[in-house]
């Protein structure tokens, strides 16, 4: 079994196992995680004890409990003792280029390009359908989610899954959706990398309005074959960068 | 049409008696009482949140909002029948703090809290003002029913939510919203028959013309249909029309 050191729930080796098996230690991790990870907990911030935490997220204590402290040996919390002790969100916390590196290393180029193909059939299930179903709100919606090209990484990186989220809700589909979304927890942090190159921000920002607009013009065929492109993109790029280790 | 005669009725002599129309209307009556209920409901529980929030006097705190309005959740989704799978309260900014939300939401029997992280986040509020069901009744003061969609934040289901305005002055600004989600699958067990009776291609549609439950097996939940005229139009609920005869487009 191949986990990275933050654990399964960032894992790609997730895809070849049953959801149900990640655990609900590794789910309350995920939530945090994702929580930092889209700025609404933010570094030096306090996080709850163990009793609200596991109030507020529904589980046990002792769940609360090992997910802090799974975070704490995974470095996205620290915690101080004393009267004004606690958990916070640690500094330098955000996903690194050498974190997304080191998972990127961590896996074979067959479990990425599984993994790829497995997006992409999911993806383009989801745009052919948004062709079929979109109003103009959901266009200009979607519309929203497309970066500038000199947006950084991170929210790059963001606003791609975004967007592809923002497809899969204007599918309609809540089987599509989920999927998708397990899919993108799969991809983990790799995602990044591409998203610092340019030259990738640049191909895949022409894609992006290439999509919405067959979207709009309820064209399932290129609506499907414009998320494909984009998620091959983003798999060449992986792909290249994996072999310069050889 | 033979779905007239063979509906359980009171006996197929009567049914036979009784118009087309007029049972058709009847079933379209009922619709409109199931969702109209939703709505009364939704209206009365914003009215007492509302009072119950004014008479804190300006000492809102999280435990308080969820002490309110958890009893509330408790009884609409596990009323037996109901269509309610989750609600809650979600506050505007400015009742906590200037900018935090406070989400008090459960989903399902066993009340399990939405979104709860959130309310450690001292920003939380940017998460709910693009939200259609948080925006609109916040910014025109009035009720909206959004969707269906797929609730991302909660169920990851297909859904509507009915939000309402919490006020605590009749003059004040918007302190909140309460909502009820209801999902499609749900409404669908409960307009089929209604449905049936109306037509074997009665349409339940929303405000913008997405099918919502239809009786047609080409017309799906969230495709855009349209009336196929002549037909008759009820209207349920203050935005929902079923359309006794509909043709996707």
């Amino acid at each position: 079994m191949l986990l990275s050191p933050k654990g399964a729930s960032r894992s790609l080796a997730a895809v070849f196992t049953p959801i149900k098996s990640r655990g609900l230690v590794d789910e309350v991790c995920g939530r945090i995680e994702q929580a930092v990870e889209t700025g609404l907990l933010t570094s030096g911030q306090r996080l709850p004890n163990e009793t609200e935490l596991a109030a507020a997220l529904g589980v046990s204590a002792v769940t609360a409990r090992e997910a802090l402290s799974q975070l704490r040996a995974s470095g996205i919390i620290r915690t101080a003792r004393g009267r004004s002790g606690g958990s916070f969100i640690a500094d330098n916390v955000l996903p690194s280029r050498e974190r997304a590196l080191t998972q990127l290393h961590e896996l074979s180029r067959l479990q990425i390009r599984d993994l790829a193909l497995h997006y992409q059939a999911i993806a383009a299930a989801c745009a052919g359908v948004a062709a079929r179903r979109s109003d103009a709100a959901d266009i200009a919606t979607l519309r929203s989610f497309i970066p500038a090209e000199d947006d950084d990484s991170l929210s790059w990186r963001l606003a791609l899954s975004e967007f592809l989220l923002e497809v899969a809700a204007i599918a309609r589909s809540a089987r599509l959706a989920r999927e998708l979304i397990r899919l993108q927890a799969d991809l983990g942090t790799l995602t990044l990398l591409p998203c610092a190159d340019s030259g990738y921000r640049g191909r895949t920002g022409v894609i992006l309005e290439d999509v919405a607009a067959a979207i709009e013009a309820h064209q399932p065929a290129a609506a499907e074959s414009g998320v494909k492109a984009l998620i091959a993109a983003t798999t060449d790029w992986l792909l290249t960068e994996h072999a310069k280790r050889y | 049409m033979s779905e007239t005669t063979s509906t359980a009725g009171p006996s197929a002599a009567s049914a036979k008696r009784v118009p087309v129309e007029k049972a058709a209307g009847q079933a379209a009556a009922e619709l409109d009482v199931t969702i109209s209920g939703i709505e009364h409901r939704l209206a009365a529980w914003a009215a007492e949140a509302g009072s119950a929030l004014a008479a804190m006097s300006g000492k809102v705190t999280g435990t308080a909002v969820d002490k309110l309005i958890r009893p509330v959740v408790e009884e609409l989704v596990q009323l037996p029948d109901g269509y309610a799978a989750g609600a809650g309260f979600i506050a505007n900014a400015g009742l906590l703090g200037p900018e935090r939300s406070y989400i008090a939401w459960w989903q399902g029997p066993d009340l399990e809290p939405v979104d709860a992280l959130a309310n450690f986040s001292p920003n939380s509020i940017s998460r709910y003002v693009k939200a259609e069901w948080f925006r609109i009744p916040v910014e025109t003061g009035r009720a909206h029913v959004t969707g269906p969609y797929v609730d991302f934040l909660c169920t990851d289901e297909y859904v509507l939510t009915f939000t309402h305005p919490v006020f605590t002055r009749p003059d004040g600004l918007v302190a909140g919203i309460v909502g009820i989600d209801i999902t499609v699958q749900r409404l669908e067990r409960g307009a089929m028959p209604a449905l049936r009776r109306i037509g074997a291609r009665a349409t339940l549609a929303n405000a913008d013309g997405r099918a919502v439950v239809s009786a047609a097996s080409d017309i799906d939940a969230g495709d855009l249909a349209a009336p196929d005229e002549p037909c008759r139009h009820y209207p349920v609920g203050r935005t929902f029309t079923v359309w006794s005869d509909a043709a996707g487009l």
